[in-house]
């Protein structure tokens, strides 16, 4: 039998979103997921794809379980980490002294961070600048840290949230190899957002698109890759008038009207 | 309610090192950014004490504050005073953006927020420590030794961390829901130190009307007991058993804030995120 690491069923949410004036009256909410239902089993690496603001980051976080669904169950068995890079970096300490900064953000404990804290300066290559404020380093060099930091971690399931975009190319192939390491050695289960198609091929079995807050479809990577690259392509031959009015559509389908919550119904209800 | 008190509490105990790593490393990150560092946390609390005493002490020329015929000239009295002010202060007004502040680690790891609040408490608690320094500095300047009844101190720098700890929670989300919170809070603060006895006694003179009224109403604040507490402890040589139904008082309040907090807290753990 097989043995499923996340469960999702029918999730959905919803945001409320603010008029032109950025005032909260314009009653209005938007789906940033809608009905979303997949399983996936354990030790299968998933890449999730989709244009900008379909939803890829919402669900990431949903599946991190930073954030909580308004519609559906979700069952997740084991423990998940989002890998993210520049959270939790404070400038203006060390790359050393972060190292535990983030080590104790991650709820790691005083040995468990004093035994990965070799690994990481190994893996992050960092020289010198290890004892130099964050401050001073380049975009390339925090993300070299922060990734770094967050690969010693060592849950069960992966989310990788466009973690791989930064970073010299070098980097990434070191990055995507450790990956490729967990995904063939130890059997992780690994869902990884980006945008690059290539990578994404290369490196996970199933495919997952998501479009306008829907499960457009998941299957085998290579058809769902080949599906996406096509209608990307053909999103981009259409005119900007029509392309417009598509994508206008889209987000009135993601629109649901609301009953206004003031101040005081949000902090009494449910009490 | 339990549920939600058991769950913060369990959620605060279990995480002692993050609190712990995240507060250290805090105030570190804070030294780094100014050249003398620690310098200041011991320079800005002392010119604060230094501009009441000249004021109030020197130019108004405040005669010493007597309670139970043992004299205290105004220096010592505002130092001891002013030190624990120094601690609720910080903790009330950072209390606030506790989770707000960390917007960057909440939106991208799991992380247990009911700590944060906590997190500035014990960063405070330690500015509270280099304050409690230089007042116990100007008490051995004015010929004061110490005494076993100064060890009532850490009881209530116990029960001032449990207020604060209680009152940023409640703050603290609140601010997530209501940013204007944050800022009524930095104006109400000022007030707020005029109506504990931290420069002054908060206590009107017989020619106020109905002077033992108001009297008794300043009683009911909370930091009243806590400032006087270390009064009581260090210059008039009192301990809590020597008002049980104020401390029981105290403790009411302090457990009901504390209740609320958690009920709070335990609510929108979850809808944080949705609320930046």
């Amino acid at each position: 039998m097989a043995e499923y690491a996340v469960k999702v069923d029918h999730i959905s949410k919803i945001y409320s979103l603010k008029n032109k004036n950025n005032q909260h009256k314009s009653n209005k909410r938007f789906y940033a997921l809608k009905d979303l239902s997949f399983t996936v089993e354990k030790g299968d690496v998933v890449g999730i794809l989709g244009t900008n603001g379909s939803g890829k980051s919402t669900l990431s976080s949903i599946l991190a379980g930073i954030s909580d669904i308004d519609e559906g169950s979700i069952e997740i068995h084991g423990e998940q980490a989002l890998i993210a890079i520049n959270t939790g970096l404070n400038v203006q300490l060390t790359g050393e002294e972060n190292i535990r900064v983030k080590g104790a953000l991650l709820g790691l404990k005083k040995k468990e961070i004093q035994r990965i804290t070799q690994s990481v300066i190994d893996f992050a290559e960092l020289g010198d600048f290890l004892y130099q404020p964050v401050k001073k380093y380049s975009s390339g060099m925090k993300s070299r840290l922060g990734f770094s930091i967050s690969l010693a971690l060592d849950p069960d399931i992966f989310i990788v949230d466009e973690a791989l975009s930064v970073g010299d190319k070098g980097f990434a192939k070191k990055c995507l190899d450790h990956m490729m390491k967990l995904r063939d050695n130890e059997g992780k289960t690994i869902f990884f957002v980006s945008h690059s198609i290539s990578q994404v091929q290369q490196f996970c079995k199933t495919g997952m698109w998501i479009e306008g807050g829907r499960l457009q479809e998941m299957g085998d990577i290579e058809t769902v890759c080949a599906h996406y690259s096509e209608y990307v392509d053909q999103l981009n031959a259409l005119k900007p008038k029509e392309k417009k009015k598509i994508l206008n559509e889209k987000f009135e389908e993601r629109v649901l009207p609301d009953t206004k919550q003031s101040f005081f119904s949000r902090l009494l209800g449910g009490l | 309610m339990f549920k939600s008190i058991k769950y913060v509490l369990k959620e605060n105990f279990s995480n002692l090192f993050r609190i712990y790593s995240i507060a250290k490393y805090e105030l570190l990150a804070d030294m780094r950014d100014s050249k003398f560092g620690i310098f200041w946390n011991f320079a800005s609390p002392a010119i604060q004490v230094f501009t009441y005493w000249l004021i109030f002490g020197v130019a108004w020329n405040r005669k010493p504050i007597e309670v139970n015929d043992i004299k205290v000239s105004y220096l010592p009295w505002l130092v001891v005073g002013y030190a624990t002010w120094w601690f609720i202060q910080p903790c009330i007004q950072k209390g606030c953006s506790a989770i707000f502040s960390k917007t960057n680690v909440i939106t991208k790891m799991k992380f247990p927020v009911s700590v944060l609040p906590a997190t500035v408490v014990c960063k405070e608690l330690f500015n509270h420590g280099c304050m409690l320094i230089i007042a116990l500095v100007t008490l051995f300047l004015c010929g004061y030794t110490p005494q076993f009844n100064w060890l009532w101190i850490f009881y209530y720098m116990f029960c001032a961390f449990v207020f604060s700890e209680s009152v940023s929670l409640i703050l603290s989300v609140l601010t997530m829901l209501w940013r204007d919170i944050k800022k009524l809070v930095t104006s109400l603060i000022r007030m707020f130190m005029y109506f504990s006895p931290v420069i002054w006694d908060c206590t009107f003179s017989s020619h106020v009307p109905f002077h033992e009224f108001l009297n008794s109403i300043m009683k009911l604040n909370p930091v009243y007991y806590i400032i006087q507490g270390y009064r009581d402890a260090i210059f008039y040589g009192q301990s809590v058993l020597d008002h049980p139904v104020y401390t029981l008082y105290f403790w009411c309040v302090v457990l009901v804030l504390f209740a609320i907090g958690c009920t709070l807290m335990f609510k929108f753990k979850k809808k944080f995120i949705d609320l930046i």
